[in-house]
């Protein structure tokens, strides 16, 4: 897999999800891109039970590029997190564990059109949580590359191209320690996790879900 | 007519395997009667007897002469390529050597002709392509293009190697002692060469996480990159390699291509010279300039 930015599209007070889906749409087709399928990133996040301690946040990610893995990172709430990539068998796993890591009913999930123009693939999602959506992320993937560091200002480039001026000319904060890296597509998953955390942030879902555990 | 003392030696050696056989001959027949009575043809047996002995050694000491002044041969004849025919098991190859030699033979007067005849042409000034500019200078010949020591190749390569510290370069030679060459350029691409002797005959480029299998080698230059743009840069590549292929400074043209190869290591980041932009129909600048190595879209080139 080559390097994957992920990008937040502003929404706007009089449309919907659908119809900037739409928008953009239009837009990477006029480019030349061709629609292959759809995609769709989940994330479900459960805590640790309150007799084991300080609670420790388990997010669980699926993500239709790589079908046959499950990503889960888990957040042990000082700010360090152990990433872990498995096969599906995992989620059986979970169901096990639930008497100790409970989901917080907050299912997230990133869904939406595919796209390729040669060596690029685009993604354009609405981001529902609960079943709202909350807005538009644009992931945008450029598969010949494996370093970020090399092939970020090329990225930037093509994004500004059909996303216009949202697109930051500073690179991520996630990849600041990791220009130099081979990518991993647990980078990508971080980058969603990134997001997710924002958007719940913005609607309060977190800090509501926290009030009503401790 | 004169004769080499080779053909001399030889012809003696015939000469005395005849009379050995005469000799030989003789005494199996052992003594004749032919009805004459003037002599006792025991008597005349003995003499024919001495006779021949006597000619047996005049010749040996003949060939004991020629031999004497034969120079030994000066060392073993190095082969290379052509000694893998000892390898073939069908007869009707078996004799493939004679010819095999007298066509080495033309080859090295045809690069003799064509040599002298860029010499020539060089001189004219009507020029419609790019030129080396240093095809100008002295002229260092090579021998043979065809039949180069494999040494002398991997001395060549691994100074090229040493001339670029981004680039990795790893000789195999799966079939008989012609190099195909694996060339990393560090994150960025790999590339696939196949030579004859010195000369660059095929190129492959792919990308930096595409799997290939190094004692494969052969296999893989058939199987071209899952990406666009490598597609495009192995198109270039090959058009570069041909733009560089010189018969009479072969070495020079295989550090051009190499050097030319190197200037991909900004592949990702760089910006196109005429446009100004990174990407164009969603392809970075996949183009060379040869000789200033600037970078290009193809459809921005000068
Ligand atoms: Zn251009």
């Amino acid at each position: 897999m080559g390097v994957t930015i992920i990008q937040q599209f502003p929404m706007k007070e009089n449309r919907t999800g659908a119809q900037i889906i739409e928008f953009l749409t239009k837009r990477v087709n006029a480019l030349g891109a061709k629609q292959c399928g759809t995609f769709l990133v989940d994330c479900e996040t459960y805590a640790s039970i309150p007799q084991l301690g300080a609670q420790r946040t388990l997010h669980v990610f699926h993500n239709s590029e790589q079908p046959a893995s499950v990503f889960a990172i888990l957040d042990n709430g000082t700010g360090k997190t152990v990433p872990v990539v498995a096969d599906a068998l995992f989620d059986l796993l979970l169901l096990k564990m639930s008497s100790v890591y409970t989901s917080k009913k907050s299912k997230v999930e990133i869904r939406g059109p595919r796209f390729e123009l040669n060596d690029f693939v685009i993604k354009i999602g609405a981001i529902n949580i609960n079943h709202n959506v909350k807005g538009i992320i644009v992931e945008a993937e450029y598969r010949p590359c494996v370093v970020f560091g090399l092939c970020w200002d090329m990225l930037r480039e093509f994004l500004q191209g059909f996303l216009g001026s949202c697109v930051s000319n500073i690179p991520p904060h996630y990849f600041q320690n990791r220009m130099n890296d081979i990518f991993q597509p647990l980078d990508t998953i971080q980058q969603y996790l990134d997001h997710i955390t924002i958007y719940r942030k913005a609607t309060g879902i977190l800090q509501q879900y926290n009030t009503n555990t401790t | 007519m004169e004769l080499n003392p080779m053909q001399v030696a030889l012809n003696t050696v015939r000469t005395l395997r005849l009379e050995l056989m005469q000799l030989i001959i003789e005494i199996g027949e052992g003594v004749k009667d032919d009805g004459s009575q003037t002599e006792s043809k025991d008597n005349r047996y003995m003499y024919s007897m001495n006779e021949m002995v006597g000619k047996l050694g005049l010749h040996m000491r003949d060939l004991e002469q020629v031999v004497g002044s034969l120079s030994s041969p000066p060392g073993a004849m190095l082969l290379y390529n052509t000694s893998f025919l000892t390898q073939e098991s069908t007869s009707d190859r078996q004799a493939l050597y004679t010819p095999l030699v007298s066509s080495h033979k033309w080859l090295d007067k045809v690069h003799k002709f064509s040599s002298n005849a860029v010499q020539i042409l060089s001189q004219n000034s009507l020029k419609k392509s790019y030129y080396n500019s240093s095809s100008n200078k002295k002229k260092r010949q090579q021998s043979s293009l065809h039949n180069i020591s494999p040494q002398a190749v991997d001395v060549l390569l691994t100074n090229i190697d040493r001339m670029f510290p981004e680039m990795s370069i790893t000789i195999t030679r799966p079939c008989a002692s012609n190099v195909v060459l694996l060339v990393g350029l560090s994150r960025v691409l790999q590339a696939i060469i196949s030579f004859k002797g010195v000369m660059i005959e095929w190129v492959i480029v792919k990308g930096f996480n595409e799997p290939i299998n190094p004692n494969s080698l052969q296999q893989e230059l058939w199987q071209e990159s899952r990406y666009y743009v490598f597609r495009k840069i192995t198109d270039h590549a090959n058009a570069a390699m041909l733009h560089f292929s010189s018969p009479t400074l072969p070495d020079l043209s295989v550090r051009s291509f190499m050097t030319w190869l190197n200037s991909y290591l900004i592949l990702f980041n760089s910006v196109c010279k005429s446009c100004g932009n990174r990407l164009l129909n969603a392809y970075p600048p996949t183009w060379r300039d040869l000789r200033s190595l600037d970078t290009y879209h193809y459809e921005c080139k000068p």
